[in-house]
């Protein structure tokens, strides 16, 4: 059995390696947990989601923006890639699910892709419909996932207009439905007037405006 | 319908007089449209990209429907990405606005090292280019071309997730494809300049979203677009253009000081985005013509008496401005903005922006 010392000071180094972008000394500290019997499950929300949330507050800050936040993405998925085998069953990815997609007409998904990265580091689980997505599909995966959260962006001022309709349509077939918005022309009133739930002004507090849109 | 107080300068005398740092009558309306000019005419989005002569009556008609101000420019949008041998697809549907890269030509290391500066006299869309110019010509409006950015043209080669990664990872690889896209823009401005005598009547526009900090932070910008760019417009002005405009778009507050290093004519025309104060704005661009900056979203979904007042704190803050000041959007015009909030800027300038 590992000492909590020698367990802090592992979970301590995937934490680091996610915030100093280090892909492959994430995944080398993933494996030295599981070697030595750490469990995987923790070793993800006390390692390497820590670790995002500490690259969260870099981004707030403006001390890290998209490239650095996209280099410690890719050391969190190499750590993932390690645990995600050993995770058991009915642990993981429990705390709420998203679909997410650019609405039709815009191909910008850098920001929808941090967001993917941030709600998976949080232990959302994410159903990405990608970019440039057809009104119709949302209302269709959103049958399908009966997800706890919709997630729309768009980065032009026309294709803006798209989520508009796509919550109108979203809310006729489930009035339930939560819907939170995001990307470079809106703003908390037009996503008010749009009818979404909740406004994120960034992938960062896209997850915190999630979690209290579900905790409601 | 309300009447407008008479103007004592003409478009171009007043635009013609801002350039040379002397009075005008009343702040000018820089409508800053693309696709909106050919919504106004009843021409498809399409038509502002790919058809230069409709694109400039487009233009023409839109501009005397709002009194725009003398300087129209053409693009034929995703800049770079034909000319480098790419595919661009035009905005089709309901909600597409902009032309976009179908593919990202640079797929790796080995492309991005291997590309080559194309022949820019002959090269995807700069025809189309040289087809407005002469347009621009003979109806004496400024000639215009892009001069600009460096990081907008390189991630329409890339992609932005390559291209951020490769800022972090492969920092001598992005410095080869910001060395090429700046000669790119400097042999584009070599073919056009030498095209038409007289390069004073040249005005190149740079529009520089990729910089903006909701995407790199100023350290990045200060390594990977300011060197280039500013060698982009030292070249253009030793080629004998006066002014060159300026579009810093989004959120550009920690870059300021890096874009207040560039020269940009005397004066340069720099427009805002809704993000940067016009008051920070005039500290860093004293001398220039400032030009912006209401919100393009309250302008598409606003009431008009929103945009009404919005653009009258932007001419009053503006109207301070010792350079000069015209009153715009933040970023283009959208498309699908109701005619009648583009109006009420216009009414805001006769109610509000008069010097005399």
């Amino acid at each position: 059995m590992v000492s909590q010392e020698r367990k802090r000071e592992i979970l301590d180094a995937i934490r680091d390696a996610v915030v100093r972008f280090e892909e492959d000394q994430c995944a080398a500290w993933c494996k030295t947990a599981l070697q030595e019997g750490l469990d995987a499950y923790e070793a993800a929300m006390k390692g390497l989601a820590a670790g995002m949330d500490r690259v969260g507050e870099l981004y707030t800050r403006q001390e890290y923006f998209v490239p650095e936040l996209l280099l410690c993405s890719d050391a969190l998925y190499a750590g993932l890639d390690v645990l995600r085998p050993h995770i058991q069953t009915g642990k993981a990815l429990t705390k709420g699910k998203l679909l997410l997609g650019v609405v039709e007409g815009d191909i910008h998904d850098i920001g929808k892709n941090l967001v993917k990265t941030m709600f998976e580091a949080a232990g959302w689980e994410v159903f990405d419909l990608g970019r440039d997505v057809k009104l119709d599909r949302f209302v269709e995966e959103q049958k399908k996932t009966k997800a706890d959260v919709v997630g729309l962006s768009a980065l032009m001022t026309t294709s803006m207009m798209a989520i508009e309709k796509v919550i109108g349509m979203l809310k006729a077939a489930d009035p339930e439905v939560k819907v939170i918005v995001g990307g470079a022309p809106l703003n908390p009133e037009i996503a008010a007037k749009f009818g979404a739930d909740r406004y994120a002004e960034d992938a960062v507090s896209a997850v915190q405006e999630a979690a209290n849109l579900i905790r409601k | 319908m309300a009447r407008f107080r008479q103007d004592r300068l003409t478009e171009k005398e007043r635009f013609e007089a801002l350039l040379h740092r002397e009075p005008v009558d009343r702040v000018p309306f820089y409508l800053w449209e693309f696709s909106f000019a050919s919504v106004t005419v009843g021409y498809p989005r399409a038509t502002t990209f790919k058809d230069p002569v409709r694109s400039f009556e487009a233009f023409r008609r839109t501009h005397e429907m709002y009194d725009g101000w003398h300087y129209i420019y053409y693009s034929p949008g995703a800049i770079g990405v034909r000319e480098f041998g790419g595919e661009a697809k035009l905005p089709t549907g309901e909600y597409a606005q902009a032309a976009t890269p179908v593919k990202h030509i640079v797929q790796s290391e080995e492309d991005a090292w291997n590309l080559a500066l194309p022949d820019v006299k002959t090269a995807g869309a700069i025809p189309l280019v040289m087809e407005f110019a002469k347009l621009q010509e003979r109806h004496g409006f400024p000639i215009t071309f892009s001069s600009g950015s460096i990081l907008k043209v390189v991630q329409a080669l890339t992609g932005a997730e390559t291209m951020c990664r490769w800022m972090m990872k492969k920092p001598d690889v992005l410095h080869r494809l910001c060395r090429l896209v700046a000669d790119f823009h400097i042999a584009v401005a070599q073919h056009v300049i030498q095209s038409f005598d007289r390069p004073e009547r040249i005005i190149p526009l740079t529009a520089a979203p990729t910089e903006s900090n909701q995407m790199i932070s100023p350290k990045h910008f200060r390594e990977f677009s300011l060197p280039y760019q500013k060698e982009v417009y030292e070249r253009i002005l030793a080629m004998g253009v006066k002014h060159i405009n300026t579009h810093i778009c989004g959120e550009q507050n920690l870059n300021l000081p890096y874009w207040a290093e560039i020269p940009m004519g005397e004066p340069g025309i720099i427009s805002i985005g809704h993000e940067v104060d016009l008051e920070t704005a005039s500290k860093y661009f004293h001398d220039h013509i400032i030009v912006g900056n209401v919100e393009p979203a309250v302008i598409q979904t606003g009431t008009p008496e929103e945009v009404y007042e919005l653009s009258r704190i932007c001419i009053e803050k503006g109207k301070k401005h010792p350079g000069g000041f015209a009153l715009a959007p933040g970023c283009e015009l959208p498309p699908a903005a109701p005619p009648y909030n583009v109006w009420m800027m216009r009414k805001a300038i006769n109610d509000f922006g008069w010097y005399e």
